[in-house]
């Protein structure tokens, strides 16, 4: 009997290829690049990215340069504490929040009280961060210390930033930063510029009643 | 009239009663994938019932998964062949150019989903009222390792989580810097720490005060993955300390080696354009005198210093800006009207369904023309052999 090659049947060949063709898509699909490396001119602040939580305030390398021990968590008696404002409640940590505090007002209002260790990526750093949340560009450092007000508390100077973005719908930041025992506090109050006005005195005062110690 | 087949397998994977079950199979895919929308989210619920080849049941506990359907790429690539196959069954004349081109389009169409599948890249640039944006972002995330000694530009390295996910050691390209991943959370819990907490890898950076507690990952359009990372950046031999990266912790941190500085953080994953994009002005009209929106509209400046080319484009809905491959269409805003959003579709198969609808229309319209025209010659036949029959009769 004559051996003579034969074509793959008609079913063959159509499995065969319809094979090739999804391996050599999923091979395709495969590609992408697992480590890139690009050059890009520098950039201003980053805008913060859409559909994200609120971020608590930035840690950067400055606190962390090696060779330099990292700071300890604050414990019971390096704790912040304060006096709440009548009719504000809080509830407790949660995820990287020290603290959250509810405003009795109508509108969109956040509190939050997040610490990090050390200067957690300087003063500079975290205000331009935040100006940016609500849509404003970076300051300088001369602008910086004009935009400062100092609040006094028995915990430390704590230094008061108050901005409001643009727009139509205004959004308003009253945020504290208050530096003690090694670590960086961030007391921050956001959202709608008229509810953050009137709770702004009372917040104020907040800041003022900041201690630290153990729980009363 | 078909051809015969007489292979009884290809013979059955031409067969019309497996394109109608397939095609309910299809249904039935679709309708359990838009219920799955609600808990796993558009991205997710596709993911697994229309881009994957079986769709897992996950047998309630057990650490064992069973295949309950197939899924949506093993029921396209079977129509695809469903329909290969008839197609080479059809003769090849001139009255049957309508089913061919109506049959080419149908697979043209499967493939072209096939090809989204593999191919097409979805992601977005936020981009605010001034600012010039030169990188869209994914959903995914990367960790960003950034040399920014210059003063001019930046070095960026970016590693995707599937590399995180493997660990071990990963190695930048014309860097120095090796980074070495101890452990990848795609999803995590991260809060202050607390003195019962179980000791923490981290030595360096503002992680030293934080816990870290693994959670599944999330795929709803609503929610986000926190993920989070142990790295140690190792350069000359040296070790610069385990460090906890996440885009829950926000701003990077970094390290200094031989006197450059890298920046570390996780982040969407970006990719950096040949080209930027400055959003001149967002417009959010509203019907007069409600809260109804009307149009949203961005109005860029496109720049392209390697073309030499530099325009205005007005994007609003449903009227993207092409470019390059991509195409941004508007698709949300924030920040009191002064951000916008547009979701950016790179697919090279963009084309492809258009084709196919044209092929199928055309055939369809030969199809049926040709039909028309055949019945209208037998009707004048008829009409005409109806005249002469009285005549006949008259004559007879």
């Amino acid at each position: 009997m004559p051996l003579t090659p034969r074509l793959p049947s008609p079913a063959f060949r159509g499995t065969r290829l319809a094979a090739l063709s999804a391996a050599a898509l999923a091979l395709a699909g495969c590609q992408r690049d697992e480590v890139t490396h690009a050059k890009v001119p520098k950039a201003g602040p980053e805008a913060a990215a859409p559909g994200m939580p609120s971020m608590p305030p930035p840690g950067m390398a400055a606190e962390g340069s090696p060779g330099v021990p990292p700071p300890p968590a604050p414990a019971d008696a390096g704790a912040l504490r304060w006096t709440l404002p009548k009719g504000w409640t809080q509830s407790g940590a949660s995820a990287m929040r020290y603290a959250t505090l509810k405003v009795p007002l109508p509108g969109k209002v956040d509190v939050s009280v997040v610490v990090l260790p050390g200067p957690a990526g300087g003063e500079l750093a975290n205000v331009n961060r935040w100006r940016g949340q609500i849509g404003l560009p970076p300051i300088d450092e001369a602008a910086l210390s004009s935009a400062r007000k100092a609040v006094a508390s028995k915990a430390g100077t704590v230094s008061v930033f108050d901005f409001t973005s643009d727009g139509q719908v205004k959004t308003r930041m009253v945020a504290g930063l208050l530096s003690a025992e090694g670590n960086t506090w961030f007391v921050k109050m956001v959202g709608d510029a008229d509810p953050v006005g009137t709770a702004r005195p009372e917040f104020i005062h907040l800041l003022e009643s900041l201690r630290l110690g153990k729980a009363d | 009239m078909a051809k015969p087949i007489k292979n009884p397998v290809w013979g059955a994977l031409a067969s019309m009663k497996l394109t109608i079950a397939l095609l309910a199979l299809l249904m039935v895919l679709v309708f359990l994938c838009t219920l799955a929308q609600v808990d796993l989210g558009t991205f997710g619920a596709v993911a697994v019932y229309m881009r994957s080849f079986l769709v897992w049941w996950h047998v309630p506990g057990t650490a064992y998964s069973i295949p309950l359907l197939p899924g949506g790429a093993l029921v396209g690539l079977v129509l695809a062949i469903n329909l290969v196959a008839q197609y080479l069954r059809i003769p090849f004349n001139r009255a049957n150019i309508g089913l061919w081109l109506v049959h080419a389009g149908l697979i043209l169409f499967v493939l072209g989903e096939f090809v989204s599948g593999a191919f097409q890249v979805d992601s977005q640039m936020a981009i605010e009222e001034g600012q010039t944006v030169n990188y869209v972002e994914g959903k995914d995330l990367e960790l960003a390792v950034v040399d920014v000694t210059d003063a001019v530009q930046d070095e960026v390295y970016g590693i995707n989580e599937a590399r995180l996910a493997r660990g071990g050691v990963v190695d930048l390209p014309g860097s120095p810097v090796s980074l070495k991943v101890h452990q990848f959370f795609r999803n995590a819990e991260l809060t202050n720490r607390r003195p019962e907490d179980p000791p923490t890898p981290v030595t360096m950076g503002v992680g030293t005060a934080v816990s870290v507690r693994p959670l599944p990952p999330v795929s709803r359009d609503d929610d986000m993955n926190r993920a989070a990372a142990f790295v140690e950046p190792v350069a000359g031999g040296r070790s610069y300390g385990v460090w906890l990266v996440s885009n829950v912790l926000g701003a990077p941190q970094s390290f200094t080696h031989e006197g450059r500085t890298y920046v570390l953080s996780m982040r969407p994953r970006r990719q950096y354009l040949p080209y930027a994009i400055t959003l001149k002005k967002f417009s959010h009209d509203v019907y007069a005198g409600t809260d109804i929106p009307k149009n949203f509209s961005s109005l860029v400046r496109l720049n392209n210093p390697s073309r030499g080319e530099q325009r205005d484009v007005l994007i609003f809905m449903n009227q993207p800006l092409r470019y390059d491959g991509k195409a941004f269409y508007q698709a949300s805003f924030g920040k009191n009207d002064t951000l916008s959003i547009l979701q950016v579709v790179e697919n090279p198969g963009w084309l492809l369904p258009y084709i196919s609808c044209a092929l199928v229309t055309v055939g369809l319209l030969y199809h049926f023309g040709t039909r028309l025209r055949r019945s209208l010659k037998r009707r004048e036949a008829a009409d005409a052999e109806a005249s002469q029959r009285p005549a006949a009769a008259q004559e007879a």
